[in-house]
C-alpha cells in the first residue's frame, strides 16, 4: 500500500517523468534487489554511501555541496558532515528521497540515473555497482552513521612512485585500511587530480597518461584523505652516468639534487665564476651587492675552503640582521597600517633582536605563539594584535609557521587536505582564551599600548554542533577541556617538536626557496599533501638538517652556501634548457624591490629618503622613524610611502603570504627605471658617486671600469670597454659628464644589474 | 574537464584544426615566448582563428568588482516579498523589453543601447577571486593551468595595433579578494609577455599623468638614442637570461617603454588634459569616471582591450560588496555613492562612443564575479551569490534593448537559458572576430580551446 501511495505521489509530480514506461521498469529492479538484501552485509552510510556521493560529485561545491544546496537538496561539501547528510537524505523532502520498501522509487536513485528529471544530469547507471549499493542500503532501512563503526585508518596508492616515458600510461590503485583491520580497494571511489597537467593527466578511473617531461604527481582523494603517486617523466636527452658521477659534491644536498637530475636526464651546468658567485651569495644573504674590494679579495683567494670562509663572513655580517629581520617582518606582518608606531617599533625590534642573536627558529616561534604582556614592551605580542580572534590566530599561526592554509576547513572539510572542519575548531579553540585590553575597533586608534593576557576559561563554539571542540593542535591528541594551562603552551610543544612533520619542512622550504629562487614546494605558502615537493628526499634532508642542528637557520644557510647546487652557473646547456624546478642550473631572478632600491643607492652613492606612511585607506601621515636615511631593507614596516617599492612589488603585509610580494617585471617598472627619479636624480646628484668621480677628473677608462665593478661586480670585457670608450671619444670632452651619466644609466637599467644570476 | 583529455596525444594534435600542424603550433608558442606579434597574427589569420575583417573591433570590459546586487539593479523582483525585493523600485527604460532600478536613471535613458543577460551563473566557490578568474578567462584554474585573460588572448593572437600596448588595465590590477587565488588579469599560460599594462595611477588626480612616460628634460632625443645604444652594449652579454621568462619580459618591457616614450601619439592617448573640461565632467570627476574616459581615448588610439576595475579591492572601500556591515558596504552606500558615480560614467561612455561613431567597433562588457543573495541578510545587506546574476553588453555588434535569459521569481537561479562564464568570454571573442573553438598553445604545447568545449557565444545578442 505504501508503495502504491508513493507511486501516486511520484505521479503527482508527473511532469518530471520522461515517460511512464520507466515506471514499469522500477519495481522489477526493486524486487530483485530486495530479494538479495537480507543476506547481504550491512552497508555503511559513512564508508560506503558518502564515497559514492563524493565520487559522483553530488556533494561538490557546484552541486548539492554548495552552501545553498541545489534544487532544495543540500549535502555537506565533500561529505564532511555525514550526520547532516543522512538527515537531509532520509528526512527532508517528506522522506521522498529514500523509499525503504521500494528503493527503486527513491529520489536518491531516480534523480542521478535521470529516471526523473535531474538538472545535474546522469551521475550513474541503473545497472551500476553504485546503484546497487545505494539500493541495498535503502532496503536495509537507510541506517545512519553508527557510533563505533570502523573508520578509515590509512589510504595507500599503488604505485606510489614510478618513472614513465612520455606517451605511456599507468593505472593507479587506491586501497583503504579501516580501523577494524578490513582492507578494501577503493579505486573506483577515489577522485584523481593531476598536480601538473603539463606532465601527466589522469582520468576518473586512475588511468594516468604522461604528456610531457618533468616531475608530476597524481593525488587521489577518498573520504577526506589524500594520497600521492609521483610520476617521473625523463627528458629526451641521454646523458652518460659519468656526468653525474664526476659532478663535484660539497654538501650532503648535492647528491640528492644530482640523483634527481639523473632520473630526469638533466645535465648540471658548470659552476659559476667567483665574481658571479660572490654577487649572488651577498645579495641572497645580506640583500646587498658586494663591494669591489670584497669581490677582488674573493677572486684572489686561492684557499681551497674559500667558499666556506665566505659563507661564515656573510652570515656574521651586520647587514645579515637587517635583511633577515626584514624577511621575517614580511611573514609576521609588521605594518603601520595595522599597528600604532610604538607597537610597530617594538614588534620589529623584537624580531631584529632574535635575528641578531640567531635565536633558533623553534624558540623564535615558541615565543611568538605564547606571547603575553605589553605591546610596547613584549614586541612579539603584537602578532596577536594583528590577528585578534581565535580563527585568525589559528589560520595565521598555521600559515606563517607551517605554511599550511587551513582556512577552507573553517566552513567544511578541506578539499585538498586531510584537515576536517572539527580539526579546525579544535585548533582554533587553542586561542579562545587570548585576550587584550584595547583590542577591537580601528587598530590605528590610541597610543598602541595593549596588554595581552590569557583568561582561565572560555571556549570557541564549533558552529556545526553548537558545542566547543576539545582543543588540539591539528593532528595531535586533544587536551582535556578542564585543563587550565595556557593552551598555547601545548600548541608550542607540538609545533616545535622535532617529530612535527610540517614545522621543519615549512621553514626549510622557505630558506631553500630564498637561496635557489624556486621552492621544493611551490609556492612556499602552500605546503599540503596534494602539493608534493619536486624532490621529496631533498626536502626531508633539509628538514632533518634543521632538526639535528637545533633549528639553527644559519647552519642550514651555510650548508646551502657551500653546496655545488647553489654554486651552479646560470648558463644554459641544450640538455637543461627546459628545467624550471630541479636546479640543474641557477635560475636568474629579478632583484626584490628593497634590494634593488638599495643597490641603486649604493651604485649612485645617494640614499633614499623615507618620511611618510600610507595607510590602508589611502591617507598619509608623517613618520620620524627614518631620519637617519636607512637602507630600504632597514625599514620597520611596509606602509612607508615609496613609489619605487610599491611599483617593484614589495610585500604589503596585509595577509600572511609570500605571494604578496611580486618580483615580476612590468612596463611601469621599465618606464620608472628609464625616466623616473630613482635612477636619474641620483645620477645627477651633486653628492653622488658620479659627480665625485668627475670632480676627481678620472678618465673615461676608469669611469667604465668603476661603473662595471660597482654595479655588476666584474670588470668590463674588452669589447664592452672599447665600445664605451668609442662613445666617449665620439661625443668629445665637453660631453664627458653626460656620457658618463648615460654609461651609468645603461648599466643600472641592464638586466645583468636588475637580475641576480 | 576538457573533452580532449580522454584522447591520446596524437588526437590532440589533430584537434588543432585544419591546416595547423603540430610544428606550426609549437612555432606559435615559441614566438609568443619572444614576444613577437605580427607573425603570430599572420599565422593566426592563416589558421582561420582571426577573421581579418574584424580587426577594427576593440573591447572595454568594465569589471564590477565586489559583485553588484542584480536584484537591486538589473533584475528587479517588484512582486517578490519585501525581504527579497528590497527597498528600491524599478523604472521604465528606453527599451520596451526591460525595466531597471531607480538607482540607474541614466542607464534607463540609454537602455536601447545595451542588452542584459539575466541568467548568468557559475559553479565556482562564492569567493570574489574565484569569480574574477572565471568571468575574465572563462575557466576555473585547475591542475596548474592558468587560462589567460580574454585581453591577453587578443594580445597573443593580434599583437599591438600601434605603439600602445594591446591590453591595458585601469587604474590598476585587482587587489585582495580574500580568497588568495589568481585574479585572472594576466597572460596565464600564454606567458607574462601578454600581461596587461596596468596604469598604476588614478586619472582623476589633479595632476594626473602616467608616471615616467617621458625622460627628464635634459635627456633629449640624441641622448635617448645614446642611452639605448649603450644599454645594448651591456645587454649583449647575458645570453643565459633567455631561458628565464622574467628576464625576457624585462627586456620586452624596456622595448615597450621605449616605444611609448618616443611616440607622441602614444603619449597623447594617456593625456586627459586634451579633453575639454565639459567632457571630463560628463564622465564624473572621480576615479571610475576618468578611467572610462581614458578607456575611450585608448581604444580610439588603437588599444585592443581595456579592462576597467570599478574598484581596487572589496576591503575598506565602498564597493558593490554590500554585505551590510564593515569592512564591507551597506545598501545605502551603494545607493548614495556607488550607483550615481557608476551610472554617470557608464552612460557618458556609451553616449560618447556612440556620438563618435565608435560604438559599433567597441564592445563594452559589464561583468561581475557574482550576484547577491535574493534574501536580505540580518545586517540589511546581501551576500555573495554565484547561482544567478546579470551581465550586460553594448556595442561591438550587440543589438541593444534586449534581454537574454531570465531568472526565477526571486532571482535565485536561472529559469531560462543559463549562461556560464565560458559563454560570456566566448561572446567577447565572437564580437572581436575570434573563433572560440580554435586553439591556443597551452603549457608544454598542449592545445587549449579559447573557451571550453560546450560553451557558445550568446548569439541572440548579435542578430
Amino acid at each position: 500500500m505504501r508503495a502504491f501511495l508513493n507511486l501516486l505521489s511520484l505521479l503527482a509530480h508527473g511532469r518530471r517523468f520522461r515517460g511512464v514506461c520507466l515506471l514499469v521498469a522500477i519495481p522489477s529492479i526493486t524486487a530483485q534487489l530486495l530479494a538479495g538484501s537480507a543476506s547481504e552485509p550491512p552497508v555503511s552510510f559513512r564508508n560506503d554511501i558518502v564515497p559514492i556521493l563524493s565520487k559522483a560529485n553530488c556533494n561538490s561545491g557546484g552541486c548539492h555541496g554548495a552552501m545553498a544546496g541545489k534544487g532544495g537538496f543540500r549535502l555537506s561539501l565533500f561529505g564532511y558532515n555525514p550526520e547532516a547528510d543522512h538527515l537531509a537524505i532520509t528526512r527532508e523532502a517528506q522522506g521522498r528521497r529514500v523509499e525503504v520498501s521500494q528503493p527503486g522509487l527513491s529520489l536518491l536513485l531516480t534523480k542521478p540515473t535521470t529516471t526523473v528529471r535531474h538538472k545535474g544530469g546522469k551521475r550513474f547507471d541503473v545497472d551500476s555497482e553504485d546503484y546497487r549499493t545505494l539500493a541495498r542500503w535503502i532496503a536495509q532501512g537507510a541506517p545512519g552513521p553508527q557510533a563505533g563503526e570502523a573508520e578509515l585508518s590509512t589510504l595507500v596508492i599503488d604505485p606510489g612512485e614510478r618513472s614513465v616515458r612520455i606517451g605511456e600510461t599507468l593505472t593507479l590503485r587506491v586501497k583503504a585500511r579501516f580501523s577494524d583491520g578490513r582492507e578494501r580497494d577503493v579505486t573506483r571511489w577515489a577522485k584523481f587530480t593531476s598536480t601538473d597537467e603539463t606532465v601527466a593527466s589522469v582520468d576518473g578511473t586512475g588511468k594516468v597518461t604522461v604528456i610531457g617531461p618533468g616531475e608530476g604527481a597524481i593525488s587521489a582523494w577518498y573520504s577526506s584523505r589524500i594520497v600521492i603517486a609521483r610520476i617521473t617523466s625523463p627528458y629526451a636527452a641521454e646523458i652518460p652516468d659519468s656526468v653525474y658521477a664526476a659532478a663535484p659534491r660539497t654538501s650532503a644536498f648535492d647528491s640528492l639534487v644530482l640523483d634527481q637530475l639523473k632520473r630526469l636526464h638533466l645535465q648540471p651546468s658548470p659552476p659559476a665564476d667567483d665574481a658571479t658567485f660572490i654577487r649572488r651569495a651577498s645579495l641572497d644573504t645580506l640583500g646587498r651587492l658586494p663591494t669591489p674590494a670584497e669581490v677582488r679579495a674573493f677572486v684572489d683567494d686561492a684557499r681551497a675552503d674559500k667558499h666556506a670562509r665566505l659563507a661564515d663572513r656573510l652570515l656574521s655580517a651586520p647587514e645579515y640582521v637587517d635583511f633577515w629581520a626584514y624577511k621575517w617582518s614580511d611573514v609576521l606582518l609588521v605594518s603601520g597600517a595595522r599597528l600604532r608606531p610604538a607597537a610597530v617599533k617594538s614588534y620589529y625590534g623584537w624580531i631584529r633582536n632574535q635575528v641578531a642573536d640567531n635565536t633558533p627558529w623553534d624558540r623564535f616561534v615558541r615565543q611568538v605563539v605564547t606571547a603575553k604582556g605589553s605591546s610596547v614592551e613584549e614586541g612579539e605580542s603584537n602578532f596577536f594584535a594583528v590577528h585578534q580572534d581565535p580563527e585568525s590566530m589559528a589560520e595565521n599561526v598555521s600559515q606563517a609557521f607551517l605554511s599550511l592554509s587551513i582556512n577552507c576547513a573553517r566552513c567544511h572539510n578541506h578539499p585538498l587536505e586531510k584537515w576536517t572542519n572539527d580539526q579546525y575548531y579544535q585548533f582554533a579553540n587553542l586561542f579562545s582564551r587570548v585576550r587584550a585590553k584595547g583590542w577591537g575597533g580601528d587598530p590605528r586608534n590610541g597610543d598602541g599600548q595593549r596588554q595581552l593576557y590569557v583568561e582561565a576559561s572560555g571556549d570557541l563554539i564549533q558552529p556545526r554542533t553548537g558545542k566547543p571542540q576539545p582543543p588540539a593542535p591539528l593532528d595531535a591528541p586533544a587536551m582535556a577541556m578542564t585543563d587550565t594551562r595556557d593552551r598555547r603552551e601545548v600548541l608550542a610543544d607540538w609545533l616545535t617538536a622535532p617529530s612535527n612533520p610540517y614545522f621543519a619542512r615549512a621553514i626549510a622550504n622557505r630558506i631553500w626557496a630564498h637561496y635557489l629562487g624556486v621552492g621544493l614546494v611551490e609556492s612556499v605558502d602552500d605546503l599540503r599533501a596534494s602539493n608534493p615537493a619536486s624532490n621529496e628526499r631533498l626536502l626531508a634532508a633539509l628538514a632533518d638538517h634543521l632538526v639535528s642542528h637545533r633549528f639553527d637557520l644559519k647552519s642550514l644557510m651555510r650548508e646551502i652556501l657551500v653546496s655545488q647546487t647553489y654554486r651552479r652557473s646560470s648558463e644554459i646547456l641544450p640538455t637543461n634548457r627546459e628545467d624550471r624546478r630541479h636546479y640543474s642550473r641557477f635560475f636568474p631572478r629579478r632583484l626584490s624591490a628593497e634590494v634593488m632600491q638599495d643597490a641603486i643607492a649604493d651604485v649612485t652613492g645617494i640614499r633614499e629618503q623615507f618620511t611618510e606612511l600610507t595607510l590602508s585607506d589611502g591617507s598619509t601621515e608623517k613618520t620620524a622613524f627614518y631620519t637617519n636615511s636607512p637602507r630600504s631593507v632597514q625599514l620597520f614596516d611596509a606602509s612607508v610611502t615609496s613609489y619605487f617599492l610599491k611599483t617593484f612589488g614589495r610585500n604589503q603585509r596585509e595577509i600572511t603570504c609570500e605571494c604578496e610580494r611580486s618580483n615580476q617585471p612590468s612596463l611601469v617598472q621599465a618606464l620608472h627605471l628609464s625616466n623616473g627619479s630613482t635612477v636619474n636624480d641620483k645620477l645627477s646628484a651633486q653628492a653622488g658617486r658620479l659627480n665625485r668621480l668627475l670632480g676627481e677628473g678620472v678618465d673615461a677608462d676608469r669611469l667604465v671600469t668603476e661603473a662595471y665593478s660597482v654595479a655588476l661586480s666584474r670588470a668590463p670585457r674588452e669589447a664592452e670597454r672599447a665600445a664605451f670608450l668609442r662613445m666617449f671619444q665620439e661625443a668629445g670632452p665637453d660631453q664627458r659628464a653626460s656620457v658618463a651619466e648615460d654609461l651609468f644609466w645603461s648599466i643600472l637599467t641592464s638586466r645583468e644589474f636588475l637580475f641576480q644570476h | 574537464m576538457y573533452d580532449f583529455l580522454a584522447e591520446s596525444p596524437q588526437d590532440r594534435v589533430r584537434l588543432c584544426g585544419p591546416g595547423v600542424s603540430r610544428r606550426e603550433f609549437l612555432q606559435v608558442g615559441s614566438l609568443a615566448a619572444v614576444g613577437l606579434s605580427l607573425p603570430q597574427y599572420l599565422q593566426a589569420k592563416g589558421a582561420g582563428i582571426v577573421k581579418p575583417a574584424d580587426d577594427r573591433r576593440s573591447c572595454i570590459m568594465i569589471f564590477n568588482l565586489g559583485g553588484p546586487s542584480h536584484i537591486d539593479l538589473w533584475d528587479m523582483k517588484p512582486d517578490a516579498p519585501s525581504e527579497i525585493r528590497g527597498p528600491f523600485k524599478p523604472i521604465r527604460t528606453k527599451s520596451n523589453a526591460f525595466e531597471i532600478s531607480e538607482l540607474l536613471p541614466r542607464h534607463a535613458a540609454i537602455a536601447d543601447k545595451f542588452s542584459l543577460v539575466r541568467s548568468c551563473h557559475h559553479d565556482g566557490a562564492a569567493v570574489h577571486d574565484a569569480g574574477w578568474q572565471m568571468m575574465q578567462t572563462g575557466r576555473r584554474f585547475t591542475g596548474g593551468i592558468q587560462t589567460p585573460h580574454a585581453g591577453a588572448v587578443l594580445s597573443h593572437l593580434k599583437g599591438r595595433r600601434t605603439d600602445l600596448p594591446p591590453f591595458v588595465v585601469l587604474p590598476q590590477l585587482m587587489g585582495r579578494g580574500g580568497g588568495n587565488l589568481p585574479n585572472g588579469q594576466a597572460g596565464g599560460f600564454l606567458g607574462k609577455a601578454h600581461d596587461p599594462f596596468a596604469l598604476m595611477a588614478d586619472p582623476s588626480q589633479k595632476n594626473f599623468k602616467v608616471p615616467d612616460l617621458l625622460p627628464p628634460d635634459q635627456i633629449g632625443a640624441h641622448r635617448l638614442e645614446r642611452r639605448r645604444k649603450m644599454r645594448d652594449i651591456v645587454e649583449s652579454s647575458v645570453a643565459q637570461f633567455e631561458a628565464s621568462e622574467d628576464a625576457r619580459l624585462m627586456d620586452e618591457n624596456f622595448h615597450a617603454a621605449f616605444r611609448i616614450m618616443t611616440s607622441e601619439k602614444a603619449r597623447e592617448a594617456f593625456d586627459l588634459t586634451r579633453e575639454p573640461l565639459k567632457v571630463r565632467e560628463r564622465y564624473g570627476m572621480n576615479r571610475f569616471g576618468q578611467c572610462c574616459l581614458l578607456a575611450r581615448r585608448l581604444v580610439e588610439s588603437g588599444v585592443r582591450f581595456v579592462t576597467i576595475n570599478t574598484f581596487l579591492t572589496v576591503f575598506d572601500e565602498i564597493t558593490w560588496d554590500i554585505h551590510g556591515s564593515k569592512p564591507f558596504t551597506s545598501i545605502a552606500g551603494m545607493k548614495d555613492i556607488v550607483c550615481p558615480m557608476y551610472d554617470q560614467a557608464y552612460s557618458a561612455l556609451i553616449e560618447d562612443l556612440s556620438e563618435r561613431g565608435l560604438l559599433d567597433d567597441t564592445l563594452v562588457a559589464n561583468l561581475s564575479e557574482f550576484g547577491r543573495t535574493p534574501k536580505i541578510n540580518p545586517a540589511g545587506g546581501r551576500d555573495h551569490w554565484p547561482q544567478c546574476f546579470t551581465a550586460y553588453f553594448a556595442g561591438g555588434g550587440v543589438k541593444g534593448g534586449r534581454v537574454v535569459g531570465a531568472s526565477d521569481p526571486i532571482g535565485g537561479f536561472p529559469a531560462e537559458r543559463p549562461v556560464k562564464p565560458g559563454d560570456i568570454v566566448a561572446t567577447i571573442f565572437h564580437s572581436l572576430g575570434l573563433n572560440h573553438a580554435s586553439h591556443l598553445p597551452g603549457p608544454g604545447g598542449r592545445p587549449f580551446t579559447l573557451t571550453d568545449l560546450g560553451t557558445e557565444p550568446i548569439r541572440e545578442l548579435f542578430t
